[in-house]
């Protein structure tokens, strides 16, 4: 995609949370970008089809390609490692903890191509690093507001500052639902259609009230009224109540909102003295699920009408 | 829209207490704040403590005001005085 973010492969080889214990074996060109989630054997370049070698993605070398290069002669072996000279491959993995041969070795110094190394396997290389960039590749953007679980579901509360978010999540917290992040929601595109919200790592379960100052909801609540990721299903945004607004009577139209170009369903909810917001989620949160099952309550009542 | 380059310049950085001070100033004013560290994309809302505290601004930090809003000339002056005046910390 192309809204993709870039990284550089220091930063890849440093995260210990890819989890496949990554040596350098070529430590130049560490500062190379990989701009792309997606993987790719450096199989079929090798064997002299270049086409559709894709330079900003890690290419994988396992035992297939190491046991090709290792039956060619010597001027064979170097010749097909050159086919990759005119491209600015970011970085190579090789699997298994097998040894590359001298010459890709020597190959990958001269052009700044990292080599770095892990035991596992190819299939399951692929698989983690996929997941990983996945993640750390995706659209991202940070909200303003605070993510919620009700029911199972994420909740965005958004609205300007000083009209109640954090009250209303605290009141959704103490009916049993837990808190994602207060303030300020990191949100991550997964895939097309999938919104995934955390906090950050510092401020992770803080809260702030006004009367109250900053609270820890793990220490106060504990660690069942928090959770770390959540999907993010629809947005609640709180408004001043305007009386010059016509707010929905029926609930038959469903307005949205765009995130990272994802519509997500949004309700528009005005605050006003004795209106419960909390209670008012809540429900919401209860009528969201009965629409992704085919349940309108006021389509039912127009139909009996 | 006015954005403004800020300097933290006090001893502290921006601590609790002066993250505290500077969302009380914000506050005060109409016009929507954000903040964000130069060297970071990430923006926060300045009217919320915990955005300001997340900045984790240490002395010399570079900081970058971006203020939309009717008031915003005063907003941004106000702010910059504040950073100037080391969120009345004693020297």
């Amino acid at each position: 995609m192309p809204d993709h973010g870039s990284l550089r492969v220091r930063e890849f080889v440093t995260d210990t949370s890819l989890g496949l214990d990554l040596e350098i074996l070529q430590s130049k060109g560490l500062d190379n970008e990989i701009r792309s989630p997606r993987i790719q054997k450096l199989g079929m370049a090798l064997a002299g089809f270049t086409t559709y070698i894709h330079p900003d993605r890690i290419q994988i070398v396992g035992s297939s390609e190491l046991n090709y290069l290792k039956e060619l002669t010597p001027d064979g072996r170097t010749s097909a490692i050159q086919r990759l000279k005119r491209f600015r491959i970011c970085c190579i993995v090789v699997t298994k903890g097998l040894d590359p041969p001298k010459e890709l070795a020597e190959f990958c110094a001269r052009q700044e191509i990292p080599i770095l190394r892990t035991r596992a396997l190819s299939s399951l290389s692929t698989s983690k690093m996929t997941r990983w960039l996945e993640n750390r590749l995706a659209p991202r953007a940070t909200v303003h507001g605070v993510l919620v679980e009700v029911f199972g579901l994420g909740v965005l509360i958004i609205g300007p500052s000083g009209i109640g978010k954090s009250e209303c999540a605290l009141e959704l917290i103490l009916r049993g639902h837990r808190l994602v992040t207060d303030d300020s929601v990191e949100i991550t595109r997964r895939g097309l259609d999938r919104l995934l919200g955390t906090g950050g790592k510092i401020l992770r379960h803080h809260m702030e009230l006004r009367g109250l100052g900053i609270i820890n909801i793990k220490d106060i609540f504990g660690i069942s009224a928090t959770a770390v990721f959540q999907p993010v299903d629809f947005a609640v945004r709180l408004e001043r109540w305007n009386s010059e607004v016509e707010y929905d009577r029926l609930g038959i139209d469903q307005s949205t909102m765009e995130l990272l170009g994802v519509p997500i369903p949004l309700i528009v909810m005005p605050v006003a003295p004795g209106r419960n917001l909390a209670a008012l989620v809540e429900v919401a949160a209860r009528i969201h699920m009965l629409r992704q099952r085919g349940y309108n309550p006021a389509k039912e009542l127009e139909e009996l009408t | 829209m006015i954005r403004q380059s800020l300097l933290v310049v006090n001893n502290l950085g921006l601590h609790a207490r002066a993250a505290a001070k500077l969302v009380r100033l914000a506050s005060s004013f109409a016009s929507e704040i954000y903040l964000s560290r130069e060297d970071a994309s990430q923006q926060i809302d300045s009217k919320s403590i915990l955005g300001v505290l997340m900045l984790a601004a240490k002395k010399g930090t570079r900081l970058v005001v971006s203020v939309e809003g009717h008031d915003e000339a005063e907003a941004v002056e106000a702010i910059r005085r504040l950073f100037e005046s080391r969120f009345g910390e004693e020297m």
